[in-house]
């Protein structure tokens, strides 16, 4: 096992394809495999984003301490242009992600390779985003993977002995491979500038977002709502843009510059860096701005749960349960995603059909309780944390060390102190 | 390690990640290549066998502190689930510090409510290192040894001095 994880290093540091350090994971520190961004900008993989969020409360983003509620999709245009960049690294990632996934046995979303190329083409006219492969999460479909990614494998690395020989190729060649239109904004079909990811994981132009935006952002592709303002721009995505086509950037930047003065008012997406700093607590305090579904008595939060639309997570309001999906992720939909019935496929590759039934669940813990659990720990900040680790002491022990060893301090302070008085 | 295990207890739980053990050794690993290739001044650290998750790491006291001259061994245990929990750190070298307990366990916020699965050992090392120049006296574990830095300096640095004199040399 050991001397297994020791090779697969040394696999990679031989393979030396120049992996450009703004895309490393910064959680996995590895190439960034299906990435994912940030409302904030920051990209990470599907799997070290979904990890790295809190199930019971706001989720912050690993390098900014961003707040936010909503597991983004992933987004498609970085993961052909990454797998273009560094095509050997990006197979070898593949491979170890599905044997990752195999025994945990649940999946991320899987790409048809052939079938993501025409895919911006009829994007538009349904909401399916990208398809998934037939035969998904079935035994006989990773058999039929593994069997075809190990083929590939081999004549990966052989291509990669050729292109040692011309290291200077080798940069120059991947590169060539990217063109202006795996860059396209969404919007304005023309060279991304500034880039800014939705929710969606669609990219557009931070002045396409911005023009069209009076309240909320729609994504006009998948037509789905973004959550939570306007994004922040995706500053690694954007130093590719300008360094691989800077003619071309250039002359976009000169055409844009009249439209930002008027916008730049409007892209203010305040950063919550002091909210971050704040942390647990103060972001709980805050309830007006950012958690507006907790100030209300009636509100039911899912921990653990999220919708496979939205990705909202946890689910909070009204969750729906599908009773055909027989994966052990399972599928749910919070409320508005629900009412809305959109179809986009589920987060983990589940085998979700629009013939398959929902029923609405009802919160395990009733809400007064949950209530009670909240305003306590809002007045003193412990003894409501204490109760909830006894009760959901389940998911509390592999969740949230952090606030049981503070708040664990807290108990031994506080019984010290009563019979003291 | 088994993801059952940690969901099983609560049906609910369905998007509950599991994290699997290669994953967090192979963070571990690369993790071990950056510190070998870039170590942080004054810094070493390393597995202290053959297990990949319990490390050793040794700071040596900078100068301009009363720590000056020590070398103070810590034990650094990553969790299964690293980098999405922090790792745990200890003082092995006993420490005259108002943000290390009796036992040794470090109380710095970036490894409890403040950890961010972005930060390294490298980073670690870097916050305890100049915790030992900048003292946390706002949050501190040590009462005691708050107090006698915030109120009487000079002796705190005395005392401190000699604690590594005594322990750290």
């Amino acid at each position: 096992m050991d001397n297994q994880t020791v090779n697969n290093v040394v696999d990679a540091d031989a393979e030396s394809e120049d992996i450009s350090e703004s895309f490393l994971c910064c959680i996995c520190l590895d190439l960034l495999y299906k990435p994912i961004v940030l409302s904030c900008g920051h990209i990470s993989c599907f799997w070290c984003v979904h990890k790295s969020m809190s199930i019971i409360y706001k989720s912050h983003c690993p390098i900014c301490r961003h707040t936010y509620n909503h597991f983004p999709s992933i987004c498609l245009m970085l993961h052909l242009l990454l797998s273009k960049i560094n095509p050997i690294a990006y197979k070898r990632r593949e491979k170890q992600i599905l044997e990752e996934e195999k025994t945990m046995g649940s999946f991320s979303p899987q790409f048809d390779s052939h079938s993501c190329q025409p895919l911006l083409d009829h994007m538009g006219n349904s909401a399916q985003s990208f398809t998934i492969v037939n035969e998904s999460t079935s035994e006989g479909g990773i058999h039929e993977n593994n069997g075809t990614t190990i083929p590939v494998q081999s004549s990966g690395g052989t291509v990669a002995i050729m292109e040692k020989n011309s290291p200077k190729n080798k940069l120059n060649g991947n590169r060539k491979q990217i063109a202006v239109t795996d860059v396209l904004c969404s919007a304005c079909k023309q060279l991304l500038i500034h880039p800014v990811a939705l929710n969606c994981g669609h990219v557009y132009c931070e002045t396409c977002i911005i023009k069209q935006t009076d309240e909320k952002i729609r994504c006009q592709i998948c037509l789905c709502l973004n959550p939570k303002g306007c994004p922040k721009v995706c500053l690694e995505l954007d130093r590719l843009l300008e360094e691989q086509f800077s003619k071309e950037y250039a002359l976009r930047k000169d055409a844009i510059q009249p439209n930002k003065v008027q916008s730049n008012h409007e892209s203010a997406t305040t950063c919550s860096m002091e909210a971050g700093k704040l942390g647990f607590n103060a972001s709980f305090l805050s309830t007006g701005e950012q958690l507006p579904m907790w100030a209300d008595p009636r509100s039911k939060i899912y921990f653990g749960v999220g919708c496979d639309y939205c990705g909202m997570y946890p689910i909070i309001g009204d969750r729906y349960k599908c009773k055909d999906c027989m994966e052990a992720v399972g599928f749910d939909l919070c409320g508005d995603c629900y009412n809305t019935r959109s179809k986009l496929p589920g987060r983990f590759n589940q085998k979700h059909t629009q013939e398959h039934k929902l029923e609405l669940v009802k919160p395990i813990v009733i809400h007064n309780v949950m209530r009670g659990l909240m305003t306590g720990q809002l007045e003193d900040g412990s003894s409501a944390l204490i109760l909830a680790n006894d009760i959901f002491a389940p998911v509390s022990d592999d969740v949230q060390p952090q606030e049981n060893t503070s708040n664990t301090d807290n108990i031994i302070e506080e019984n010290e102190s009563e019979p003291a008085s | 390690m088994n993801s059952s295990i940690g969901v099983g207890g609560m049906p609910a739980a369905s998007w509950v990640s599991t994290t699997s053990l290669s994953a967090s050794g192979k963070r571990i690993q690369r993790e071990m290549v950056e510190l070998n290739s870039d170590p942080p001044p004054d810094c070493s650290a390393g597995p202290k066998g053959d297990n990949l998750y319990s490390w050793v790491s040794t700071i040596i006291g900078p100068s301009g502190t009363p720590y000056e001259g020590g070398i103070f061994f810590l034990d650094i245990i990553f969790p299964s689930d690293y980098p999405f929990k922090p790792p745990k750190v200890i003082f092995k070298t006993r420490i005259y510090h108002c943000n290390v307990d009796s036992a040794g366990n470090v109380w710095l916020d970036i490894l409890k409510d403040s950890w961010s699965p972005a930060l390294t050992i490298t980073k670690v090392l870097l916050a305890i290192r100049s915790m030992f120049t900048n003292p946390h006296t706002y949050s501190p574990i040590a009462l005691d040894i708050a107090h006698m830095y915030l109120a009487d300096r000079a002796k705190h640095d005395e005392l401190a001095a000699e604690w590594t004199l005594r322990f750290a040399k």
